[in-house]
């Protein structure tokens, strides 16, 4: 037992290295994307972890009808380019297949879908009645388009887009924002901030606020894309900005909940958590709630002279918060990244009802009326009542 | 187990390798190097014991294969006499391994740490927000800037370049400690594990992030001048093929294996010269025992 050359003990040392390399790369699972739920004339929409295009009908859903029921449809994206032979377990995905951050938006009779490939993406507007993409291409007789056209491809995208006054405006991993012709999916202009950006751009008041891991926060003209001012900040802003009385509200990776000035970027206060501000801030009332990675919402007050905010409450969950909270008939809705529901009063925070998904919630909640849907880790849309804190139906986004 | 984990390893690597590379003005390839430097320092007894251990282990394979040549038909016998040689010459066989062992959570972690820390999905970014300490120096590092010289440190390298030199390092430190064997099976098993692992290891750096091949390169070249200052000169780098072979049919207390042969190199060992002196006194035996014959 003993007489072991060495350089067979060292192979089998190694060996077992790579093996558990391989073991801690590929524990992520391959699909990837954190599609929230798009509600539109009864019909959700949904980007699926697996690079499809669900339209579901939450009735037939909640009657258990097999799918496509009445208004469903599935689309799968058109991959684009090869898959790159060589890619390591754990680096940009090697497939060419589309994944979706970008929670779809819809205007009319088109969805938009942004998508994320590796470095590469891609924004597609789809026929919301009946996708009538053929052979990879938009069919043009049915509105559809795809930006840019043929291979060409603009930086993957993150974050979802923004519609205002009949313009798409889409931020991507290239640094730049694109304002694209809703209707035919022309570029309008284009504004390069430099940097990465991962979050969503937001409109307000004819003016398109945009923030990238350059640690900048950039307003330009909706219109034109002419810049009107940029500001930076000590750290990189996590959360995609609302935009709200005249302020805008985002949190950063120093764990600072920020409140500035819409119209030059002048911090008006700022507020200390315990993580970073992920999820988009809801503003209600002359409140603000801003979800935060220490596991705690926070209701803050938007007009205040104290320059380090001023907490109204805070609700503390059993785990981090990722997705912003939403607001429902009952109450203001929670998800923690546990996949726990906490239906809160809005006045003190306290607890109304909370229910469990039984999987993780990092992507965008949507709430109608009482409803709240949520698309969790485990690839399903979750339909949950938040008046009697309840799961009402289940759906798996795995279609064969 | 995975919490503890996270706590007690991944965390202080990762937000020390992102403080770094906060204090070296954003370079994270830098940070890598320097890092990797700062570890393979910290490691520094651990890696001169295992070196030490190697050392002497080689030095006692001569007579491994006598033994085992002598005791063919009785394993029993061969075991008692092997566990005796090494309780003599004050070897834990398996000693070279712990070094190893304890070096390896860390090299896991580490690549962990560069692949969380580049965050090159929004999943991993996510991750990262997670482990990160609430330091401002490490808040504001994030994310980091990926690019090193002609590198994107989470992805592979695109030119063979990276792959190259992964491969050479990792020959040169292996090739500085293979002596060269007797049995030419042996031989030819210890030529193919020489190439095979470097081969292996440019293999997969065409196909692993940047950042951690970078690593490898780095932490091979630590390897060589540790090797070098501790194993006393190029070793067997510089050894003509068949240099420590002993001659047929010469006993093998007289061939000298080739780091032992070097006077300097040999008093800058104490576990060398106890395994040679343990060596001349059981040799001294069998001798008596051929003349008695």
């Amino acid at each position: 037992m003993f007489d072991l050359p060495k350089r067979p003990i060292l192979s089998v040392l190694l060996t077992l290295a790579l093996v558990a390399l391989r073991a801690i790369g590929c524990a992520s699972p391959e699909w990837q994307g954190w599609s929230g739920v798009a509600s539109y004339e009864g019909i959700l929409f949904v980007g699926s972890m697996d690079g499809k295009l669900l339209a579901i009908n939450p009735s037939a859903r909640s009657n258990d009808l097999p799918f496509p029921s009445a208004g469903e449809w599935v689309f799968r994206f058109p991959a684009f380019g090869l898959a790159r032979p060589v890619c390591g377990p754990a680096c940009a995905p090697t497939s060419p297949m589309a994944n979706i951050y970008a929670t779809p938006l819809i205007q009319d009779d088109l969805v938009y879908v942004a998508t994320y490939s590796g470095e590469n993406g891609r924004v597609l507007a789809i026929n919301r009645i009946a996708p009538g993409y053929a052979e990879g291409a938009p069919m043009r007789s049915k509105g559809e388009w795809v930006y840019p056209g043929g291979l060409d491809s603009i930086g993957a995208v993150v974050g979802s887009p923004a519609l205002y006054d009949n313009m798409l405006f889409v931020g991507s991993s290239d640094g730049k924002v694109y304002a694209l012709d809703a209707t035919y999916g022309e570029k309008q202009w284009v504004f390069d901030t430099g940097a990465k950006i991962w979050t969503s751009p937001t409109v307000g008041n004819s003016v398109l606020y945009v923030s990238n891991y350059g640690r900048k926060l950039y307003a330009v003209s909706a219109r034109d894309g002419r810049l009107l001012w940029q500001k930076e900040f000590p750290a990189s802003i996590a959360s995609s900005p609302t935009v709200s009385d005249g302020k805008l509200f985002f949190g950063t990776f120093d764990h600072y909940f920020y409140a500035v000035n819409a119209s030059d970027g002048e911090v008006e206060w700022k507020f200390r958590g315990g993580g970073w501000f992920w999820g988009t801030p809801l503003v209600k009332d002359g409140i603000v709630y801003a979800g935060c990675l220490d596991g705690k919402l926070y209701a803050l007050k938007v007009d205040t002279n104290m320059k380090e905010g001023e907490k109204v409450w805070e609700f503390t969950a059993d785990a981090p918060i990722v997705a912003g909270p939403v607001l429902a008939n009952s109450g203001i809705v929670v998800a923690s990244k546990s996949g726990k529901i906490s239906v809160l009063k809005l006045d003190d925070g306290s607890l109304l009802k909370a229910t469990s998904v039984g999987a993780q919630v990092i992507a965008p909640l949507c709430p109608v009326g009482n409803m709240v849907y949520v698309h969790a880790r485990d690839r399903c849309v979750y339909c949950v009542d938040a008046e009697r804190g309840e799961v009402v139906w289940k759906f798996s986004t795995v279609i064969k | 187990m995975a919490e503890l984990w996270n706590m007690l390893i991944l965390e202080p690597i990762l937000n020390s390798l992102i403080s770094l590379c906060s204090m070296l003005g954003g370079n994270f390839g830098l940070a890598i190097i320097v890092f990797t430097v700062v570890v393979r320092i910290a490691l520094l007894p651990l890696t001169i014991r295992q070196t030490r251990s190697t050392k002497a282990m080689q030095e006692l394979q001569p007579r491994l294969q006598e033994l085992q040549k002598r005791y063919a038909k009785d394993q029993q016998k061969l075991q008692q006499e092997m566990v005796k040689l090494y309780r003599e010459a004050g070897i834990n066989p398996l000693g070279c391994l712990w070094p190893l062992l304890i070096q390896l959570p860390i090299w896991i972690a580490l690549y962990q740490s560069i692949m969380q820390a580049l965050a090159a999905t929004p999943e991993n970014l996510l991750n990262l927000a997670q482990h990160l300490y609430s330091w401002d120096l490490v808040a504001r590092a994030v994310p980091l800037n990926e690019r090193f010289l002609w590198l994107q440190l989470s992805k592979p390298d695109p030119n063979l370049i990276l792959a190259l030199l992964v491969g050479a390092t990792m020959w040169v430190q292996q090739k500085m400690v293979t002596p060269p064997a007797a049995d030419p099976r042996q031989q030819s098993m210890n030529n193919m594990t020489l190439m095979m692992m470097p081969l292996m290891f440019a293999l997969f750096t065409l196909s692993f992030p940047s950042g951690l091949a970078l690593y490898w390169v780095v932490s091979n070249v630590v390897g060589i001048v540790i090797q070098y200052f501790v194993g006393g000169g190029w070793g067997y780098l510089r050894k003509p093929p068949g240099a420590g072979k002993p001659a047929p049919g010469r006993d093998v207390s007289d061939a000298k294996a080739p780091s032992v042969a070097s006077g300097k190199e040999a008093s800058k060992s104490k576990t060398i010269a106890k395994t040679a002196e343990v060596k001349k006194g059981v040799f001294s035996e069998n001798e008596r025992a051929r003349s008695q014959r």
